[in-house]
């Protein structure tokens, strides 16, 4: 068996549900839509914890998040990093304290679209300057190559 | 037994939390490189590989900018978490700003190279 916490998430999440269908008082209607919301709810969590933990103990290996190819940290990554954690802390923040989705303002747009703009132009830079490497042909200061889907055959873009 | 709003509230929490506390530790202990942050790429004929770094006041100037504009967000949802918050036009100017200064310096140090050898 391949991934036994996958198969272990969905059956905890199948009892779950069969332990609310038939405990929980009420008429089947109501029971039904209650054992599948909380299923639902559940396996979802489990799913995201299993990311989670495989983020934690590296099977995820998130090492190369903000190197540019070649080495070294990219800032416009790093930008585009913080100025996400923080618009999507505020959507919780929001969702959780006013109990429904809010309209999302020009302004968060304008964030989001500033900080992906400059990566992608830094990347089109970079790409253009034909960088061999950010500290010499070896490679950057973490000796890792940056994995951006790039299919490049050198250390640069 | 809770109710599935609040169910949800604290899955949230965790996962999102969860996540923020890997990446931040990760950062904090080196798991994830933040190093040569600050240094640029510059192109330099006297370097074997046609480049150099050195350190760039574009991506300082950029990382300040980008930590206050988010410290001030976060600091205004904190403060009123029932809607996100307006942003002062000038901010958002000035950070474009400074991503233009960024991309720029980063441009004529990738391109041109050191304005000594462009001007010899």
């Amino acid at each position: 068996m391949k991934n036994p916490e996958f198969v272990a998430s969905v059956i905890l999440t199948v009892l779950v549900t069969i332990v609310i269908a038939v405990w929980v008082k009420g008429d089947p209607t109501t029971k039904v839509k209650l054992a599948l919301s909380y299923g639902a709810l559940i396996l979802l969590f489990l799913f995201g914890f299993l990311i989670l933990a495989a983020i934690a103990s590296g099977k995820i290996d998130i090492s190369t998040l903000l190197s540019e190819s070649g080495g070294g940290a990219s800032m416009s990554r790093f930008q585009l990093l913080i100025f996400t954690f923080v618009i999507a802390l505020s959507f919780f923040l929001i969702v959780v304290s006013s109990s429904r989705l809010p309209d999302v303002p020009a302004d968060v747009l304008a964030l989001l679209g500033i900080s992906a703009t400059t990566y992608g132009v830094s990347k089109g830079i970079q790409a253009g300057g034909g960088l061999q490497s950010k500290s010499g042909p070896n490679g950057g200061g973490n000796g890792a190559a940056a994995t951006d889907g790039t299919n490049d055959t050198k250390k640069s873009s | 037994m809770p109710s599935i709003s609040t169910l949800a509230a604290y899955e949230g929490f965790i996962l999102i939390g969860g996540f923020f506390g890997i990446v931040f530790w990760k950062l904090l202990t080196g798991g994830i490189g933040l190093s040569q942050l600050l240094e640029g790429d510059i192109r330099d004929p006297n370097s074997p590989g046609g480049y150099s770094t050195q350190v760039s006041a574009g991506r300082a100037q950029s990382l300040l900018i980008t930590l206050f504009v988010a410290l001030y967000y976060l600091s205004q949802v904190i403060h009123n978490p029932k809607e996100f918050p307006r942003l002062p036009g000038g901010l958002i100017e000035a950070l474009a700003g400074s991503q233009a200064v960024y991309l720029g310096g980063k441009a004529q140090a990738m391109l041109l190279g050191r304005w000594r050898n462009i001007v010899k």
